[in-house]
């Protein structure tokens, strides 16, 4: 059972991973990105990393993904990319890339002995572990995240909303908008007024 | 898997079927009771006080043209309802209806639920936002502007609301300290959370209907405004199965709410899964009556109250929370 979830789980993570740089249209390709993620997931969960596995969907392929494919889809380019638009350096830049992870993964596999099962207990994986892990062993690390997490949040404000005329709001806009129309009302019932008296005042 | 590979499937596919029917009950539900909030009698003419109507409405559904609009893109178009069916049924496999049952007449003893980890509320939370790209990829892949405005309404309602939803679901999971359905369920057997957790409980029921995109906060299918928003392109079985998705997603939070904050499937004198389908119930009639009474919301109302209101009240909650738990 667990063997046949592995090599589809697996062989659904290399197909994902090739379309996300195969596919021409960037909504599609960041697509293939959400489905990478999330037979990354599985595979995460069969080896016991429950909570590793889901907070993977949750904050990659829930909120990360959702933000990229908002961008795209909204105010990203239109349409698809071309094979006009690939530089030579950054084939032989991505060749050299995929040959030294290949050396790598080639150097800990013959370097590994598979027999040598890691020793698990029962509470591996469970948030409770890794919530003690985080706030015991990994104190610092994790607070120095949450400061630079905490920048990037002051910083998106900053450039979102510094140096642009401030909008306004829904509720000054209609204000605006009911004032100038009661200054045109206002207008357009002098004009008849004045029309009316000039017509008196020819009658008369 | 508690109880083994077959047993969990047929549990699976018996969950899935009767939560469909009882989701055509529900349409039907919905329609006689809008109607009485109106002064008029609802569906009445086919079968029985018009019981039948969800059917003829399923015949009439599936008899619809499959057409595909032009400068769509076919696969994607296809795809976006699949996910957000099977998001909203996958999600609900989760709820525990009670804890062990025996099959009637023999011994084999079962789980009243198809599984039970330790990040189940997270799996639940983790599902519902996969849900959302169906209606994402709906409005991006049917080349219409009203369904690409009615996708963006959804993600940017889902963004706002989710992160209030979570904190308010928090609160719960300090209290119980545990993540795991049943563990929360059975930790209120004296004292159902909604009363230590009023203020998560209202935020939690708010951020709910927002999230479930139900009347009030049904801008991303506001007809006067985006025509039918994400599925205004899809019709016959495909719009039948978005619907679905919807109100499927409706029941999974009615059920989520009856498990935090009302003890799931514990009560008295009655067998655990008819409680927790008393609780659904009534968090659905509150739903439906909502929606007859409520005006929709404008899109600025929205993000004031989801951002300003909900997500300081939820922190002050979990604050307070984590407070009393840590002073205990």
């Amino acid at each position: 059972m667990d063997i046949v979830v592995f090599f589809l789980a697996a062989a659904a993570a290399i197909a994902t991973a090739v379309a996300v740089v195969a596919q021409k249209n960037p909504f599609v390709s960041a697509l293939a990105l959400l489905g990478n993620l999330v037979s990354l997931a599985v595979l995460m969960l069969l080896l016991e990393a429950q909570f590793v596995a889901i907070a993977q969907i949750i904050v990659y392929a829930g909120a990360v993904m959702v933000m990229f494919l908002f961008v795209i889809a909204y105010v990203g380019p239109r349409g698809e990319v071309g094979p006009g638009d690939r530089k030579p350096w950054l084939v032989w830049l991505a060749i050299l890339a995929g040959a030294l992870i290949a050396i790598e993964v080639i150097v800990v596999t013959y370097g590994a002995t598979f027999s040598d099962w890691a020793e698990i207990d029962g509470d591996y994986g469970s948030p409770a572990a890794i919530g003690k892990a985080l706030v015991t062993d990994y104190l610092l690390a994790f607070e120095v995240v949450s400061v630079i997490l905490f920048m990037g949040a002051v910083a998106g404000v900053i450039f979102g909303t510094g140096g642009r005329p401030r909008r306004l709001s829904t509720d000054e806009v209609l204000a605006k908008e009911a004032e100038s129309a009661e200054q045109r009302r206002r207008e357009a019932s002098r004009a008849v007024l004045d029309a009316t008296r000039e017509s008196m005042g020819e009658g008369s | 898997m508690v109880d083994g590979v077959i047993a969990t499937i047929i549990k699976a596919f018996l969950l899935i079927n009767i939560l469909m029917v009882f989701f055509a009950f529900m349409t039907w539900v919905e329609r006689k009771l809008i109607g009485r909030f109106q002064a008029r009698y609802g569906p009445n003419r086919v079968g029985p006080y018009g019981l039948m109507q969800p059917i003829a409405d399923l015949g009439k559904m599936l008899q619809k043209e499959n057409m595909i609009p032009e400068g769509a893109r076919p696969k994607l178009y296809m795809f976006a309802p699949w996910i957000a069916m099977a998001c909203a049924l996958g999600a609900f496999g989760l709820m525990p209806f009670g804890n062990v049952a025996t099959l009637p007449f023999t011994d084999y003893t079962f789980h009243l639920y198809i599984a039970d980890t330790s990040v189940s509320l997270l799996v639940v939370a983790a599902i519902g936002s996969l849900g959302f790209y169906g209606l994402m990829i709906g409005g991006w892949a049917s080349s219409s502007k009203y369904a690409l405005l009615g996708g963006m309404r959804a993600i940017a309602q889902l963004v706002s609301y989710e992160v209030a939803f979570t904190l308010a679901v928090i609160g719960v999971i300090i209290q119980a300290s545990s993540l795991s359905f049943v563990t929360i369920s059975n930790a209120q057997d004296n004292l159902w959370y909604f009363i230590p957790q009023i203020l998560g409980f209202l935020v939690f029921f708010v951020a709910a209907v927002a999230e479930s995109n139900r009347p009030p906060f049904d801008l991303t299918e506001a007809d006067g405004e985006v025509v039918a928003g994400y599925h205004t392109e899809y019709g016959g079985m495909r719009y039948a199965m978005f619907a679905a998705a919807e109100f499927v997603n409706a029941i999974t939070l009615s059920a989520l709410g009856a498990v935090l904050f009302f003890g799931g499937p514990s009560g008295p004198y009655l067998p655990g899964p008819l409680w927790m389908l008393i609780k659904i119930g009534a968090f659905l009639f509150v739903l439906i009556w909502i929606r007859a009474t409520l005006p929709r919301v404008r899109f600025d109302q929205l993000m004031k109250l989801g951002w300003k209101v909900l997500l300081p009240v939820a922190t002050l909650n979990l604050l307070l929370t984590a407070a009393v738990v840590a002073y205990r």
